[in-house]
């Protein structure tokens, strides 16, 4: 099962750099008890290693993560950025990439989440479904849009 | 003999199982019976260029070398349209036609 709820979503979010959006998700999944306390400074230490930045079209998404030690149950997290932080580009970390969409899954176990991480995979290679969601006005529509897109329970 | 194809990524989690997902998937429909598809850390691909069996790399990030097999960027798996998944699919099925 995977913890997907409004809790663990931040709209319209104004932060200062990628490792404060991280440290933020991380916040409210450890505030579920979904993770443990030092899941943040654990994506952020592997973001820093193996950024997660995605050149996907029409503006870039980001899609950290860190090991299974630190999770306690599988959860999605979600930031829709006001305006965009700076990421570095997983296939070439020399590159920084704007993201607008921040997509964090707290993974135990991938192959317990292959059907939602091939359901990602199909979202981040459409550029119109992601301008959908990142035009979203509402906490709620962020909500119930990745539901449906993401066929989350 | 059986054929090797290692799927790179930092981690060696989420990312390099959607590739590694989408690699088998079109193996088993091609019914290629001998190909395993493993997905492997980045750090740890030193390890396995000696082995014999190993046919082809995929990796998420850019590699600035050259190896003695194919090596084919597996960012589209992640982030391309279906139609450019496909055309690297189908750039795998014929890399591993060739061996």
């Amino acid at each position: 099962m995977l913890e997907f709820n409004e809790s663990l979503i931040a709209f319209d979010l104004l932060a200062k750099d990628a490792k404060e959006v991280i440290e933020l998700l991380a916040g409210k999944m450890h505030a579920q008890g979904l993770v443990t306390a030092e899941y943040g400074t654990q994506t952020w230490a592997r973001e820093m290693d193996h950024p997660t930045g995605l050149p996907t079209k029409p503006f870039c998404i980001a899609f950290p993560h860190a090991d299974a030690e630190g999770v306690n149950h599988s959860a999605l997290g979600v930031a829709v950025m006001r305006q965009p932080v700076k990421f570095q580009n997983m296939a070439d970390p020399d590159e920084d990439l704007d993201v607008m969409l921040v997509f964090m899954l707290a993974n135990r176990d991938p192959q317990e989440q292959i059907q939602t991480l091939r359901n990602l995979a199909v979202l981040f290679g459409q550029p119109e479904k992601l301008t959908e969601l990142r035009d979203q006005t509402t906490l709620q529509g962020v909500v119930s849009w990745l539901r449906r897109e993401l066929r989350l329970s | 003999m059986s054929k090797l194809i290692v799927v790179a990524c930092g981690a060696g989690i989420n990312t390099s199982t959607i590739a590694e997902d989408s690699i088998k998937e079109r193996v088993a429909k091609e019914g290629f019976a001998d190909v395993e598809v493993k997905r492997i850390l980045m750090a740890d691909i030193e390890g396995y260029l000696a082995r014999t069996d190993l046919i082809m790399i995929v990796s998420m990030m850019k590699i600035f070398r050259t190896y003695d097999v194919p090596v084919f960027q597996g960012m589209p798996f992640l982030i391309g349209s279906q139609a450019e998944k496909d055309v690297l699919l189908d750039k795998i099925v014929e890399a591993i036609k060739k061996v």
